[in-house]
């Protein structure tokens, strides 16, 4: 099923591709995975995570992914705990590097899941990231 | 649309033609020759707390200016056992909307929440302790009845628990008789790895408070309403301002307070430039990012000696240790190893006194804001539920010189990057 | 809202190392306004594409969980000082961004 985006001024030459909103929408991270075609990903631990143990700050959490796994083609950041787990799908070309530094958001601890598509095949891997509570109260 | 594809070049060090003979006034020069406007108040009046932070008052209890009496209550006369309802108990206890909650400070066995902290002793296995039920009850109501300098905020006193929602508290204490159960160990305070900042705070692409440095250097050479700028006067302040910032805040007589940098662009550039850089406005905190720029890598050294600045430190330092706000806390009760300092409230690291000032103004990724210490000074004061001061406050000031004084020796790192 | 897009593209090795810094408030339409107690509208940028020399080397699609003024660093093997990186996003509600810098040298 894809999305139709209808109505959104979506012109730009290089913009042509349309926004998968049912992956983006999905509120599990299966759904969000199977929906961003990462569906089935075998665990892999040529993928490299960059991640903080713990976050001091949801807002901005800061997160490099390498994967060493040949021919990759995609990468994909999911945080399982988000309302929408799929958080930015990167196709790569033309000489981009399997490889993307970012900073997202997270709304509480969770799993930060990390897929990847190589040679028609999606590979996944996750690392456990805590958001401090902080002290003073609301 | 526009796009920088470089950094921006700094124009600095370009000669201006002065249309008055540029006598270089030294920034290091005697504070009573230097241009500054006194009559008007340093911020942007009426002062109304920032959008987005907590809008109670707290008019009853102490700040930093007002003293406000709060007197322990006598201990309260119980027999016998509380009849309370631990289930309630646990509930408040863990309720982060009064007051930050007991795990804020208290791991509390089993039960206990994400990522406690470790301010006060481990209550795990309180229930086994001994001790009856109506020192419990008076301990958490105001523990002041029986130690006057207790961290511990007056809970019933200072009316964040009704006496019944303590009997509740109480019988939830009650229940405690186990070890907590951590699953890892940055769940438990003791074994959590102390937070270290290793951030480039320097990397524009990193700290969005480099963009307020390159205004910063913009500003100082842009004309004023007089038709001067900044570099009118101080040509070459990349050598001439290497050391100032460094040597901030000190105090002004003419104003009768201390005053940092911050301060100081505001009142000088209304006497020279005619600009109006209010406290907390972007222009005085880019001037101020610059300023103190200039002066990275230098040591603070403020002066410590003369008389002036002796009765100042005197002046912050009882403020450092004036409880304040519903909480009843003082800033030597966080920030001080003796208490507090260098422990977790809940996962939030409290740092000492010492490396809590050399990279202000700082930007604050979880408020994409930057924070000079003043605004650091009014969210402490928030966050204990005391009524901050406008500002530019003198005991702002105060606690300013205080607090450098304890930062001398350190090397000013400024934008600071934080969470 | 500023529209600035910070770039700078360096050489490391046969790699160009790629940074971009965008201004965006990357609203989520997850919070509520305090005052009115209504959902703040979600506000993103959800599209984003690099080129080198008019080639796309980037194509991506964002959610709202991309943090406040966005920050990517990626890599191009095979890109040489004097090449064109081009970046150009739109978000939900079709504003568009864009910003151009050239490979340099490594320092």
């Amino acid at each position: 099923m894809v999305a139709i985006g209808t109505g959104l001024l979506r012109s730009g030459e290089v913009l042509a591709a349309t926004w998968n909103k049912l992956a983006f929408t999905s509120t599990n991270v299966a759904d969000a995975m199977k929906n961003a075609n990462y569906g089935g990903a075998a665990e892999s631990k040529d993928i490299q995570l960059k991640l903080p143990d713990i976050a001091e700050n949801g807002a901005s959490v800061p997160i490099e992914v390498t994967s060493h796994i040949p021919g990759t083609t995609s990468i994909a950041i999911f945080v399982e705990k988000n309302q929408n787990p799929l958080v930015a799908d990167f196709e790569l070309s033309n000489g981009a590097e399997p490889y993307i530094n970012t900073f997202i958001k997270m709304s509480q601890t969770s799993q930060v899941r990390v897929a990847v598509k190589a040679g028609g095949k999606a590979y996944t891997q996750g690392k456990e990231v805590k958001v401090t509570i902080g002290g003073c109260g609301g | 649309m526009k796009s920088k594809s470089s950094l921006v070049v700094f124009a600095l060090g370009i000669s201006i033609a002065a249309p008055i003979a540029a006598v270089e006034p030294a920034p290091e020069a005697k504070s009573n020759t230097i241009p500054l406007e006194l009559e008007k108040p340093a911020y942007a009046t009426p002062w109304v707390r920032y959008k987005g932070w907590p809008e109670e008052k707290w008019n009853e209890y102490s700040t930093l200016s007002t003293l406000k009496p709060s007197l322990p209550a006598n201990p309260m006369k119980i027999e016998g056992a509380i009849v309370g309802d631990p289930k309630k108990g646990e509930k408040l206890a863990f309720d982060r909307t009064r007051g930050g909650s007991c795990v804020a400070c208290h791991v509390m066995g089993k039960p206990t929440p994400s990522m406690p902290g470790n301010v006060g002793p481990d209550l795990s296995a309180y229930a086994t302790w001994g001790r009856s039920d109506e020192y419990t009850f008076n301990y958490i109501y105001d523990h002041r009845s029986t130690n006057p300098n207790t961290v511990m905020a007056p809970w019933g006193t200072h009316k964040l628990f009704s006496a019944d929602e303590i009997k509740d508290i109480v019988a939830f204490l009650k229940t405690q008789n186990s070890p907590a159960e951590f699953k890892d160990k940055l769940e438990n305070p003791a074994t959590r790895p102390v937070p270290v900042e290793t951030r480039d705070n320097l990397d524009p692409f990193l700290n969005e408070a480099m963009a307020a440095m390159e205004k910063g250097a913009e500003l100082f050479v842009k004309d004023g309403a007089s038709k001067k700028s900044c570099a009118s006067c101080h040509a070459d302040p990349e050598q001439k301002f290497k050391t100032w910032a460094a040597t901030m805040p000190r105090n002004e007589p003419r104003l009768g307070k201390v005053m940092g940098v911050e301060e100081f662009v505001t009142r000088h550039a209304r006497a020279t430039t005619g600009e109006e850089y209010p406290l907390q406005s972007s222009q005085n905190l880019s001037l101020s990012i610059y300023l103190r720029y200039l002066a990275n890598g230098q040591p603070i050294n403020v002066d410590t000696n003369s008389q002036a600045h002796k009765e100042a430190i005197k002046r912050g330092t009882e403020l450092l240790n004036r409880k304040l706000g519903q909480l009843n806390m003082s800033c030597v009760d966080c920030h001080t190893a003796e208490r507090g300092g260098s422990k977790w409230i809940r996962g939030q690291w409290l740092g000492e006194f010492r490396g809590q000032l050399d990279h202000f103004p700082t930007w604050r990724t979880s408020r994409s804001e930057i924070w000079d210490i003043g605004k650091r000074f009014q969210w402490c004061n928030v966050s204990i539920r005391a009524n901050e001061l406008q500002p530019g406050a003198p005991e702002y000031g105060d606690l300013e010189l205080a607090l450098s004084a304890l930062n001398n020796g350190l090397k000013i790192s400024v934008p600071g990057i934080r969470h | 809202m500023a529209d600035e897009m910070k770039m700078r593209a360096t050489m490391q090795g046969d790699v160009a190392d790629v940074k971009v810094r965008m201004t965006h408030i990357m609203e989520t339409g997850l919070r509520k306004d305090a005052k009115t107690d209504k959902f703040i509208p979600a506000h993103f940028i959800d599209q984003i594409v690099a080129t080198l020399n008019g080639k796309t080397v980037l194509d991506a699609q964002w959610g709202v969980a991309i943090a406040k003024n966005p920050f990517i660093g990626f890599r191009i093997k095979g890109a040489k000082p004097g090449d064109k990186i081009a970046i150009s996003a739109v978000d939900n509600l079709g504003t568009k961004y864009g910003g151009e810098t050239t490979v340099v040298a490594a320092k």
